[in-house]
């Protein structure tokens, strides 16, 4: 049974990984790029058709592998016939689409785009057909609608092209959704996700109460991807695409995985009135209706869209049916609707390429200037009208054959009437194609002069009529595979004999009626035409629009409520809600006894807690003035770090003095640009909601802490403190946690600072394009500088301070792990030492002088974190996990190296990079602001003048 | 650790609260910028200093090595004290006077605060 498992997986993962490689080909040519696009495609056809005999046997091939066990989830695959019938169309029709699309697409086009997208869609696609697991179904459903988004709004600057992306991905998408919901129910009634073992289980899905939701939740799904009424508005909008998608994803594919699915479900789900109702009167009002609409259609493509909407209703419906006999004529019918509706887009590509409109009322008597056209494009639709000898005459004869002893609510005639009435608009239709485009005079106003097109661009539709022929004349060709898939879709042995005469039938009537009325609509076509235009209908994009405009103006307001823009609301909501939930805590389980005293309060600790509090207040009374309050800050910063200090946290003391003096360095050089007064804008109410929220919080915290320093409590510290030299090799616990324990955390925290230094740099894009640039233009700087900028006294000193304080880093840097310090700290030591260079002799100059950029030093310092991460893999132990070891090295003494040392390396640069990229930030806001450039480092430089006389 | 060193680190702490005091009343008590200026400069550097003094002798006196970091404290504190005054001035003059107020300096330029770097350093935009 497992045999050609392996190829299961290549076969899945060969379009995905061949995704990689147009966009990187296009720049060898537009036809390498077409070739590297086939390769992958070509493999997996080649892995398929080595599979393909034993699947025709009657063997199912399968593979698997657990991915998330937990969830049921598992990477598994298999191949029966149905499988082998989609996934054979899904290639040999995307092999012959890029064929086409190599000619089709302009030299603007951005070719290797195309491509990409072209083979994640396949990938996808074929994912979804030899799924054996829903769930992992479910992911490539999705990515189908991701990819065909994608594709469909390929060409960016049409605005139908976008639309009609937006309308088709969140019509398949809502589907999408449904859906997951139906496959759940499903799986959960079977016991499992896989689908061998669901199909196993039909009889207990069918009798479970939750059939009904979960067969209408999944019919959702199939019908928005199927484009089944009234899902049908989307896929004529999606027809914006290019042709070669949609003759790929609108014909061949996409639009047929909700036709797929309800086949591979057919076991499962059909058989009950619920399922006969629900599909096959879908199908056949769809199939009526697309076919109705089809007929009156002037875009060529939207002509073939509807009637794509009607066969795809038609197929529906044979599955609706639930009898055997229905099921085989929708497999054939799948074959054959694929070979001659994507011949039929591709001609309707060439048209359009060829003559530059899709309009049918300005075309005809194409026939004598686009032979071979011509005779593609007859033949297709003459095979879509259902004539003899061509493929889709067997499949609607056979539908026809079905329709005519199906009842319908006790009706024996609402189905076949109807089934012919579909079948006659679709002879007009496919006449109207053939008559209006290429019969009729020759014209002489086409938009271009129009010719065949290269045999590149013909080849892959002419294919697709050979088949369309062969198959119509000698039905028996097909057998083998209608045979395969059949059986897989019914789980039954068929032997179904595909014939061309089946003596007369009633559905052979129905035939013929459906051809001579057809040929009588055609005639009349004008006139109809012109009542058709006259009459009211509903306009699904405007009923779509407004729906959407609601929906997002309801969500846009569910938003609001909590997520305006005003930073005071989210602190609130914030602070509020993490109050709340301290206080549920308290009140739902209350406190024990406290163990501890109090302890008695020094005087030094007093007057350092008054300080504080005095300054907090003073900056609550005097935060309108930006100067004053960022001077405060500074006191409450440096009052913690003393408080750190002196609860012994020598490793806290000293981040929090660097990151209070790069912190008030750099307010200080933004507050310049800035109004020094806080504008009064919050009205009294809002100030006493904020006060009290504020005391809330503020007290909650405090009684916390007091509570907790009450009691003897077991905390994570004491593992801490035991693990930190055993398991980290460091005797500075507070390092060990951030490198080791809780790298993980610090590699996150690392990461966002990143994009914070990062997010700073762009956004001051944005700031100096806004109306707070103007504001800058406007205002003058030149009064309240000083002509000396840049200080002798000043320069000297801090260049004499520089290698003192870089040494202070590398200090704090390579003690981190043992003694208090660590890359964070040193990344802002080095900081304040490169930070005091820029302030003395202004950014530019000091610019000019390094030669690492910030932004790679950010990047530099994650990769150099992540890799050290991952360099414990090879070990086979988690992500970060430190090894350290001893060296001894003559002249110093043994010292421990550890790999922590290098993760620390990648927070240092991190921190070093992030801090440095907001002030050149601030420098450009100067810059913008009028500052000049000094081109020496200092503005009085004594050594000049010398030279200056020497000179003399 | 015997009388002697205890004396030394005695003194050396009551010299520094003395300043210290000093430099922190005179903050508030003197009334012009410029003066109140030279306040806090005493204050940092002979203030700390007797700290670091005492710091190092107790150090000596207790483990027999010396210790250098007070060294480096005081070093930093010699570099920077005499720049934040000079700035505080700079920006003083720059904010309240104009260059009418003051005496041209002796030299060949005017005041930095206020002329134009000599031509040599023509600014770029």
């Amino acid at each position: 049974m497992d045999d050609g498992g392996p190829l299961l997986f290549l076969i899945a993962l060969a379009p995905f990984i061949g995704a990689l490689l147009p966009g990187l080909m296009i720049r060898a040519g537009r036809t390498v790029c077409a070739i590297s696009t086939a390769v992958p495609t070509v493999i997996a056809l080649t892995m398929l058709m080595v599979l393909a005999p034993a699947v025709l046997r009657g063997e199912v091939i399968q593979a698997e592998v657990d991915w998330l066990p937990q969830l049921g989830l598992s990477a598994s695959f298999f191949l029966d016939g149905l499988g082998l019938l989609f996934a054979s169309m899904i290639l040999g029709v995307g092999l012959l689409i890029t064929l086409y699309a190599r000619f089709y697409l302009s030299g603007e086009d951005p070719m290797g785009q195309f491509y990409t997208y072209l083979l994640l869609f396949q990938g996808a696609m074929l994912g979804i057909v030899i799924s054996d697991n829903i769930l992992l179904l479910l992911v490539f459903w999705e990515l189908t609608s991701l990819s065909s988004f994608l594709l469909i709004g390929y060409w960016k600057h049409l605005p139908e092209g976008r639309q009609g992306a937006r309308m088709a991905l969140a019509v398949t998408g809502a589907g999408g959704l449904a859906m997951i919901g139906g496959m759940l129910i499903l799986g959960n009634i079977a016991g499992s996700y896989n689908l061998t073992d669901i199909l196993q289980a039909g009889d207990a899905i069918r009798s479970s109460e939750w059939y009904l939701p979960a067969l209408i939740l999944i019919l959702l799904g199939a019908f928005t991807k199927s484009a089944q009424f009234p899902f049908h508005f989307w896929l004529p909008h999606a027809m914006a695409a290019p042709t070669p998608v949609s003759a790929y994803l609108h014909s061949a594919t996409m639009v047929k995985a909700g036709v797929f699915l309800m086949a591979r479900m057919w076991p499962v789900l059909s058989g009950t009135d619920a399922w006969f109702y629900i599909v096959a009167t879908t199908g056949l009002v769809t199939m009526v209706l697309g076919a109705l609409i089809a007929l009156f259609k002037d875009d060529l493509k939207a002509l073939l869209a509807f009637s794509t909407v009607s066969h795809l209703g038609l197929l529906t419906m044979l599955l609706g049916f639930g009898t055997q006999a229905a099921a085989v004529a929708a497999v054939f019918h799948i074959i054959n609707h694929l070979t001659f509706k994507a011949a039929l887009f591709m001609t309707a590509g060439i048209v359009d390429h060829e003559t530059h409109t899709r309009d049918i009322k300005r075309l005809g008597g194409l026939r004598h200037l686009m032979p071979i056209t011509f005779l593609i494009g007859t033949v297709a639709a003459l095979s879509m009208a259902g004539i003899p000898l061509f493929n889709g005459f067997l499949s609607k004869e056979m539908m026809l054959e079905e329709a005519s002893h199906t009842d319908w609510f006790s009706s024996p005639y609402a189905v076949p009437v109807m089934a012919t009435i579909g079948a006659l608009l679709s002879v007009a239709y496919s006449f109207r194609f053939v008559s209006h485009v290429f019969l009729g005079p020759v014209r002489d106003d086409y938009p271009h002069k129009p010719h065949d097109p290269p045999f590149g661009m013909w080849a892959a539709p002419a294919l697709l009529v050979v088949l369309v022929i062969v198959i119509g004349v000698a039905p028996f060709l097909a057998e083998g595979i209608v045979t395969a898939a059949a059986s897989a879709v019914t789980g039954a042995d068929l032997h179904p004999h595909l014939k061309i005469w089946h003596g007369v039938t009633p559905a052979l009537w129905m035939s013929v009626i459906a051809v001579v009325g057809g040929a009588v609509l055609l005639a009349l076509h004008g006139p109809l035409d012109k009542i058709w235009a006259a009459a009211p209908r509903p306009e699904a994009k405007a009923i779509f629009d407004r729906l959407m405009a609601a929906i997002v103006a309801l969500s846009r307001g569910i938003t609001e409520i909590g997520h305006n823009g005003a930073i005071s609301r989210y602190l609130a909501i914030f602070t509020a809600a993490s109050v709340g939930l301290g206080w549920v805590a308290y009140a739902s389980s209350g406190l024990s006894a406290p163990t501890r005293g109090l302890l008695p309060v020094e005087p030094v600790i007093a007057v350092g807690w008054i300080m504080l509090v005095v300054a907090t207040v003073s900056v609550v009374v005097m935060h309108h003035h930006r100067f004053r309050a960022l001077v405060l800050l500074g006191i409450i910063g440096l009052s913690i770090s003393a408080g750190f200090a002196y609860l012994s946290a020598p490793d806290l003391a000293l981040t929090q003095i660097s990151v209070e003096t790069v912190t008030i360095m750099l307010l200080l050089l933004a507050l310049h640009f800035m109004p020094k007064l806080t504008p009064r804008e919050s009205p009294t109410g809002l100030k006493f909601r904020d006060a009290v929220i504020a005391l809330g919080a503020g007290g909650g915290v405090g009684a916390l802490a007091y509570a907790f320093m009450m009691r003897d409590i077991e905390t994570i510290s004491d593992y801490h403190v035991a693990n930190s030299y055993e398991g980290g090799g460091g005797t500075n616990v507070v390092n060990v946690i951030l490198v080791d324990f809780r790298g993980y955390d610090t590699f996150g925290e690392i990461i966002v600072l990143g994009i914070a230094g990062l997010v700073i740099y762009a956004l001051m894009h944005a700031l100096l394009d806004g109306p707070a640039a103007r504001r800058l233009k406007n205002t003058d700087f030149s009064q309240d500088r000083s002509r000396d900028r840049h200080p002798l006294m000043m320069v000297v000193v801090t260049r004499v301070l520089m290698p003192i304080a870089l040494v202070v880093g590398l200090y704090i840097f390579l003690r981190g792990h043992n003694e208090p310090g660590g890359g964070f700290v040193a990344g802002l030591v080095v900081a304040i030492a490169l930070l005091m260079q820029y302030m003395a002799s202004g950014f530019a100059w000091t610019q000019e002088r390094k030669r690492i950029e910030y932004h790679t030093m950010i990047g530099l310092g994650v990769v150099i974190a992540g890799l050290t991460g991952v360099g414990s893999w090879l070990s086979g132990s988690p992500f970060l996990t430190s090894a350290y070891t001893y060296v001894h090295l003559p002249p110093i003494e043994e010292f421990e190296l550890a790999t922590a040392m290098l993760f620390d390396l990648g927070v240092f640069l991190t921190v070093l990079g992030a801090v440095m990229l907001m002030l050149y930030s601030l420098s450009r806001i100067a810059r913008f602001a009028g500052a000049t450039v000094n081109e020496g480092p200092m503005d009085y430089d004594p050594g000049l003048k010398d030279e200056q006389e020497a000179e003399r | 650790m015997n009388f002697f060193a205890e004396l030394l680190i005695s003194a050396a702490l009551v010299v520094s609260g003395v300043f210290g005091f000093v430099g922190s009343f005179g903050l508030i008590k003197l009334k012009h910028p410029l003066q109140r200026l030279h306040a806090p400069t005493k204050a940092t550097t002979l203030g700390v200093g007797g700290v670091l003094i005492a710091s190092m002798i107790f150090f000596f006196a207790k483990t027999g090595h010396v210790s250098v970091h007070e060294l480096l404290i005081t070093l930093f504190l010699f570099l920077t004290a005499p720049i934040t005054a000079n700035f505080i001035a700079k920006a003083y003059m720059s904010r309240n006077l104009r260059k009418g107020d003051l005496p041209d300096p002796p030299g060949e330029y005017g005041w930095s605060v206020y002329d134009d770097p000599p031509e040599s350093r023509s600014d770029r935009p």
